[in-house]
């Protein structure tokens, strides 16, 4: 179990990388959404939001109506926050279970991809 | 078949406490309802196309019982529905068809499996660029190679859009699908109002035909009703999973009535010529309401594409760049464009399908089409059935919100006829013995196998190359933590 802390540093790595990443924000131009974060493991919430093609800081607890619901372990997201997992892998695997719409999921997986593999 | 899904209860998440629904007990911003569920679903299956199938299908049965037909198909849609449903409650997911495939048999079957079923998105795509195109060259009253040219600007438009990630809006393909509906029952009705005659042989399928023929009949039923059960891979976007299961039903309902009084009213008032040409429906409008009529049905077929090629190529896309990302396809169908968009898969199944439906715009051959949809549509019910079946025995305690009763009898007796359909679909066209379809499917089966069985280890293992030469960022735990509650430990304690 990772603790919410390793999340955050985690997710500070990824919002730094992400936030510089010039093709990222083209990618996200427009797409401002509201994330919540589930960890099945340590029953916690975290939210980020994509607001004017920033990522923002991750905030403990669930905060506003989200677009996107993403729920896996503690593990699972500090992994894919650092880029050592491929959140696709574990989605196909029904180990992370998402909910919003398939335009917004598509985006936050291309955050994730492109940040990490800039493909 | 019943709905057992349990009341949730509210949830608090973090400070405040939100209404109870599925996911997780937080409501989304923005959720699809019932209604764009049905319309979903009724608009996928209620392509172009269907107005060819129904026209095809009034040659096996007696002059005006089709509906019989269809009402039979309709019925073993409803089987197929339990199965999608019960299968959609367990995974809500729109990767929910790798999943259940893969607990049920090995991976590699399911993803032979998968990439085959997937051609019925490129076959659907094709068939409507190339219905929609004739049925626009007729009305304009050009010659009949313009319409390769229709074709093409259609399949280019669509492929511009996707590529733009442009996206018909919930609303607006709520008002397409029932103004498509709409407008087809007003047609059907009128033209057999307007033909004074009354109806031939409405309770009478077998009149001069033999049992097989009303056996193929269904068989090309079954393919009006398909591509339904599409709106599974939105589960994760629905205000309530129940949604999912009653959209597809009331869908079900939708396209009996319609499908069946389309090819009730075509086989009424159309000769044989006019019922195996490329646009029925065109003349079904004239029958109607003359030139006015004609011209309705052409913009009507128009508005069918605009949910085929909407959902098609969203959903096939999709598909492959998630199997890309997932590591079963090469990495190169994953990049995306500026705008998120998975561009390969796009440009190539627009390729794809504009070389499908030229070849079927030369050959006349859009019978043989309609045939190889049918087939893989029961196959994939088929398998629907059988991956229910073996669910069960595997993952007897995964939960079920929705079951289908009596599996053991249901789930054997969907096998068994969709094995049979799809068989009966795929060797016969335009009422003739045609091994065609048939070859065609197993020509794709054999190149999904392929890849699979010789392609697929190779891309496995280059990735995981990548991913050992990469190396792991998370930097290692400098302090234990406590396993109970995945705190770190206070410093001293």
């Amino acid at each position: 179990m990772a603790s919410a802390e390793e999340i955050a540093d985690a997710y500070a790595d990824w919002r730094a990388r992400s936030n510089g990443n010039e093709r990222l924000r083209k990618m996200v131009r427009g797409w401002n959404r509201i994330v919540h974060l589930h960890t099945t493991d340590t029953d916690e919430s975290f939210t980020l939001s994509v607001l004017d093609q920033e990522l923002s800081a991750l905030t403990r607890g669930g905060v506003g109506q989200p677009d996107l619901i993403v729920t896996g372990s503690s593990e699972d997201f500090c992994d894919m926050f650092w880029g050592d997992l491929n959140p696709s892998e574990k989605y196909m695997s029904g180990e992370i279970k998402l909910a919003g719409s398939g335009e917004d999921v598509m985006r936050l997986d291309a955050i994730s991809m492109v940040a990490f593999l800039d493909q | 078949m019943t709905d057992r899904r349990a009341d949730t209860g509210g949830h608090a998440v973090g400070e405040q406490s939100v209404p109870a629904t599925h996911h997780g007990g937080e409501e989304l911003r923005r959720a699809l309802g019932l209604r764009t569920v049905v319309s979903t679903s009724t608009g996928l299956a209620f392509a172009a196309v269907e107005y060819l199938a129904a026209a095809g299908l009034v040659v096996y049965v007696a002059g005006d019982s089709a509906w019989i037909a269809i009402g039979v198909a309709g019925l073993l849609a409803l089987l197929a529905w339990g199965f999608f449903g019960e299968l959609n409650a367990m995974f809500p997911t729109a990767a929910a068809i790798r999943l259940y495939m893969k607990r049920s048999m090995n991976d590699r079957s399911a993803l032979t499996i998968t990439f085959t079923y997937m051609t019925t998105i490129v076959l659907v795509i094709a068939a409507d660029a190339f219905i929609v195109g004739t049925a626009l060259t007729h009305a304009f009253s050009e010659p009949s190679w313009v319409a390769a040219l229709w074709i093409l600007g259609l399949l280019g438009a669509a492929v511009a859009s996707n590529l733009r990630g442009v996206r018909i809006a919930g609303g607006l393909q709520d008002v397409a699908t029932y103004l498509v509906l709409a407008a087809t029952l007003v047609v059907g009705v009128a033209a057999l109002a307007k033909s004074h005659h009354a109806l031939r042989f409405p309770l009478s399928p077998l009149h001069g035909h033999s049992p097989a023929s009303f056996i193929e009949a269904v068989a090309l039923g079954v393919f009006l009703f398909s591509a339904f059960e599409w709106v599974t891979t939105s589960a994760e976007e629905v205000r309530h999973p129940a949604h999912i299961h009653r959209g597809m039903l009331i869908a079900i309902g939708a396209l009996f009535v319609v499908t069946s009084l389309v090819a009730t009213s075509m086989s009424h008032v159309l000769d044989h010529q006019q019922l195996k040409s490329a646009y029925p429906q065109l003349l079904l409008g004239r029958a109607a309401f003359g030139q006015a009529g004609l011209w309705l049905m052409a913009v009507v077929t128009a508005m069918t594409a605009l949910n085929t090629f909407n959902g098609g190529f969203i959903t096939a896309s999709r598909f492959v760049y998630g199997t890309a990302r997932e590591g079963s396809l090469p990495r190169q169908l994953a990049a995306l464009n500026d705008r998120a968009v998975p561009w390969v898969p796009v440009v190539g199944l627009g390729a794809l399908s504009l070389a499908v439906a030229l070849v079927v715009a030369l050959t006349h051959s859009w019978q043989v089409l309609v045939a190889v949809g049918a087939g893989l549509e029961a196959m994939i019910y088929a398998v629907a059935a059988l991956c229910t079946l073996r669910l069960r025995r595997r993952a007897p305690e995964h939960p079920r919100p929705f079951r289908v009763r009596g599996i053991a009898v249901l789930g054997v007796a969907g096998l068994v006829i969709f094995s049979v359909l799809a068989l009966v679909a795929s060797l016969s066209v335009d009422g003739s013995f045609n091994p065609a379809p048939l070859i065609i499917i197993a020509v794709c089966a054999a190149i999904s196998a392929s890849y699979v069985l010789f392609v697929l280890p190779k891309v496995q293992a280059a990735e995981a190359r990548r991913r050992a030469a990469t190396g792991r960022r998370r930097p290692p735990r400098a302090v234990p933590v406590d396993p109970g509650t995945g705190d770190v430990p206070p410093a001293g304690a």
